[in-house]
C-alpha cells in the first residue's frame, strides 16, 4: 500500500487520538506547572436586618464584561509536584485566594505523602495479584481441559463472568457480601471469626486484592486454555512412551509451550492492575487506601484542583512508562524481527 | 495415555465447580437479596428464604427514573461502538496492508496510549471541555470513549485483517477497484467475524466504563454504572436496596451477551491485545 492511501485510511483514527489523547496529555503537562486563581476583590455588603443595618466585608470574584470570572494564571514550576510527593519546603499555605486552584487540603492534617501512599498500594496490588492470577488461571485451564467436552462450554461461560461484569457493580456486590450482616461475615461468625471488613486498612486492602484476583483470573484462564489446545500431541505421546509421569509431561512439555502466553498475561495484567480504580473507590472511598488513578480523580473532583491533579497525573504516567519499558522493547524486537 | 485415577478426576471436577461457584456467588447473592426488604437482605442470622418483593426494582426504575440512565447507556454505547468500528476498521486495514516504518510507530504509540490510566486525561478534559462549554454532553462522552477505545480497536482489527490474504484485495485492485472499493466490497464482507468480536469488546468497554462517565456527565446524562455510584455511600436503607436492584439490572444484559456470544468473546480474548 502506498503511504498516501495509508494516511487516508488511518487518518480519522489518528486525528481522534491526537485530539482526545495526545493533546490532553500535553495539556496535562502544561497544567501541572501552573496555577490559576480567581481575581478576588474585597467588597462591603450592607444588609438590612431587623436589628438595624449590618455591614460585612467579604470577598467575591471580579467579573469581566461578559460576566465570567477573571482568572490570573502564573507559572509555579514544580510546586504541585512537591506537594503531591510530600516534599513541600514551605509548610505555610500560599496567601492566594480561594478556588479554583486553591488548596482545599493544604491545611494541617492533610496527608503529605499522598502519591507515595497511592503508588505503594498500586504496586502492592499489582504484584500480589499477579502470581495468583497466573497460578489459578493455569490450574483452571488444566482442570477445564480435563473435564468432558460437553461440560466445557458451560464452565467457560460461568468462568468468564467476573471478567465481563461491570467493575463498579462487581466491587459493589463484593462489598455487600462482606458488609456488616452480609453473607460472609455471618457465615464466618459461626466459626467465631468477627471482622469489620471495611473498617480498617488491612482488611479493606485484602478485599481489593481478592476482587483483583477474582476479576482477572478468567482472562488468564481463557488465554491458557486456548494455549492448551495447541500443545503438540505427538510430543506428549512421545513423553508418555518414554515413561514420563503426568507431572513431568506438564513440567517439560506443556509449560514450556505456554511460556509466551504467561509473559503476555503478565504484561497485560501489569498494565491493567496499575489502573486499579473501581474497587478502591467502592470498597474504601480512599479512607484507608488509595491508588494512583484514584488519587488524580480525588484531587480533581474533591479538592477541585486541576493543577495539582495534573501533577499527580504526570507522576502516574511516568510510573506506567517505567513499567511499560519491557513491553515496548519486546514489541520493538517482534515487529523488527517479523517485518 | 494413562487412565486418570478416580481421585484425581474428583479433584478436577471439584476444583472447577468450586471456581464456578466463587465466580458467580457475589452477583447471584446480590440478585437474591435484590428481591427482599432491607431487613431480610442484611439480617442476623442469615435468612436463606425471605418474603419476595419487587419493590426495590419498581422504586428504582419508576420513582428514581432509572430508565433514563438505561436510555443514556443505550445512546452512548450504540454510538461509541458504531464510530469505533468505522474508524477502527479503516485504520486496522491500512495498518495490515502498509509496510512502511510509519505503521510500526503508530502501533507502538497506540500501545502506550492503551496503557495510560484514564484519570490522567481528566484534568485537561475538564479544563478544555469547560473552556469550550462542551462538558456534560453525549457527544463529548461518546467521542472520548471512542478515542480511548481506538488503540485497542486498531490493534485487534489489524490482527484480524492480517489474516485475510493479500491476494484478495490485490485481485480487486487488478480488476480496477480503488483501494477503498476493494476494502468495502471485498474485504469487509469476509471480515464480519472480526468486526463482531471487536464490536463486542468496544461495547463492553463503553458499557462498563465508570470513571469517565461519572466524571464527564451530570445526573441527567449519566449512564447506568455512573448513576449507581449513589449506592456506594448510601446512607438510607431504601437507597441501598435500590443500588442492589440497579446492580442486578446492569448485569442482566451482560449475562445475555455471554450466553449468545461466548465463542466470539473467547476468540477475542485469545486474539492478542485485548482487555480494557
Amino acid at each position: 500500500m502506498k503511504t498516501r492511501s495509508f494516511v487516508q485510511f488511518v487518518g480519522p483514527s489518528v486525528v481522534l487520538m491526537i485530539l482526545l489523547l495526545a493533546a490532553p496529555l500535553l495539556t496535562t503537562l502544561f497544567l501541572s506547572v501552573r496555577n490559576c486563581t480567581l481575581d478576588m476583590e474585597v467588597v462591603t455588603v450592607e444588609e438590612s436586618t431587623p436589628f438595624g443595618k449590618k455591614e460585612t466585608v467579604t470577598q467575591r470574584a471580579r467579573l469581566d464584561a461578559s460576566g465570567r470570572a477573571i482568572q490570573t494564571c502564573r507559572f509555579v514550576g514544580f510546586e504541585y509536584y512537591r506537594k503531591v510527593l510530600g516534599y513541600d519546603p514551605d509548610p505555610s499555605p500560599p496567601a492566594v485566594a480561594q478556588a479554583p486552584g486553591a488548596d482545599a487540603a493544604a491545611g494541617p492534617g492533610a496527608p503529605l505523602n499522598e502519591f507515595q501512599g497511592a503508588l505503594r498500594f498500586t504496586l502492592l496490588y499489582t504484584f500480589v495479584t499477579l502470581p495468583f492470577v497466573l497460578g489459578i488461571g493455569l490450574l483452571l485451564a488444566l482442570g477445564v481441559n480435563a473435564v468432558s467436552v460437553r461440560l466445557r462450554s458451560v464452565f467457560i461461560s460461568a468462568s468468564l463472568f467476573p471478567f465481563i461484569i461491570t467493575p463498579v457493580v462487581a466491587a459493589l456486590s463484593i462489598k455487600w457480601l462482606f458488609r456488616d450482616n452480609g453473607l460472609v461475615p455471618q457465615l464466618l461468625s459461626n466459626f467465631g471469626v468477627q471482622v469489620y471488613w471495611m473498617g480498617q486498612a488491612w482488611s479493606a486492602q485484602f478485599l481489593i486484592i481478592v476482587y483483583g484476583i477474582w476479576h482477572v483470573v478468567p482472562f488468564a484462564f481463557i488465554v491458557f486454555y486456548a494455549g492448551l489446545q495447541s500443545v503438540p500431541q505427538d510430543a506428549l505421546e512421545a513423553a508418555t512412551i518414554d515413561g514420563a509421569s503426568r507431572w513431568q509431561r506438564l513440567r517439560y512439555v506443556t509449560l514450556p509451550h505456554l511460556m509466551p502466553l504467561l509473559v503476555f498475561v503478565t504484561l497485560i495484567h501489569v498494565m491493567d492492575a496499575y489502573r486499579v480504580f473501581e474497587p478502591v473507590i467502592v470498597l474504601t472511598q480512599g479512607a484507608f487506601t488509595t491508588s494512583v488513578q484514584y488519587l488524580t480523580y480525588y484531587i480533581l473532583l474533591q479538592e477541585n484542583n486541576p493543577y495539582k491533579a495534573s501533577a499527580a497525573a504526570v507522576l502516574t504516567l511516568v510510573g506506567i512508562l517505567i513499567l511499560l519499558i519491557p513491553l515496548l522493547v519486546r514489541t520493538w524486537r517482534e515487529q523488527r524481527g517479523g517485518a | 495415555m494413562q487412565r486418570r485415577s478416580p481421585g484425581l478426576t474428583a479433584l478436577i471436577y471439584g476444583g472447577v465447580l468450586f471456581w464456578v461457584v466463587l465466580a458467580s456467588l457475589p452477583i447471584l447473592w446480590t440478585a437474591v437479596i435484590s428481591f427482599r426488604q432491607y431487613v431480610d437482605a442484611f439480617s442476623a442470622p442469615i435468612r436463606w428464604l425471605a418474603p419476595f418483593t419487587t419493590e426495590n426494582y419498581s422504586r428504582l426504575w419508576i420513582e428514581r427514573e432509572f430508565y433514563r440512565n438505561f436510555l443514556n447507556t443505550a445512546v452512548v454505547t450504540v454510538f461509541t461502538v458504531t464510530i469505533s468500528l468505522t474508524v477502527g476498521c479503516l485504520a486496522g486495514y491500512g495498518l495490515s496492508r502498509y509496510r512502511g516504518a510509519l505503521g510500526f510507530w503508530l502501533l507502538l504509540v497506540a500501545l502506550v496510549f492503551r496503557a495510560i490510566p484514564h484519570s490522567s486525561l481528566l484534568p485537561s478534559f475538564f479544563t478544555i471541555f469547560d473552556a469550550l462549554g462542551i462538558r456534560n454532553t453525549y457527544f463529548t462522552l461518546i467521542f472520548v470513549l471512542v478515542a480511548i477505545n481506538q488503540p485497542f480497536t486498531i490493534w485487534m482489527l489489524r490482527s484480524f485483517f492480517v489474516n485475510i490474504p493479500q491476494e484478495l484485495d490485490e485481485a480487486a485492485l487488478v480488476d480496477g477497484c480503488t483501494r477503498f472499493q476493494a476494502f468495502r466490497r471485498v474485504i469487509i464482507p469476509v471480515m464480519w467475524p472480526g468486526v463482531v468480536t471487536t464490536g463486542l469488546f468496544s461495547f463492553l468497554l463503553a458499557y462498563n466504563d465508570f470513571l469517565l462517565s461519572s466524571a464527564l456527565t451530570n445526573a441527567e446524562k449519566m449512564t447506568m454504572p455512573a448513576a449507581i455510584a449513589n449506592a456506594i455511600n448510601a446512607e438510607s436503607e431504601a437507597l441501598l436496596m435500590q443500588g442492589v436492584a440497579g446492580a442486578v439490572s446492569i448485569t442482566i444484559p451482560l449475562v445475555i451477551l455471554i450466553v449468545i456470544f461466548q465463542k466470539q468473546i473467547v476468540g477475542g480474548l485469545t486474539q492478542g491485545a485485548v482487555k480494557g
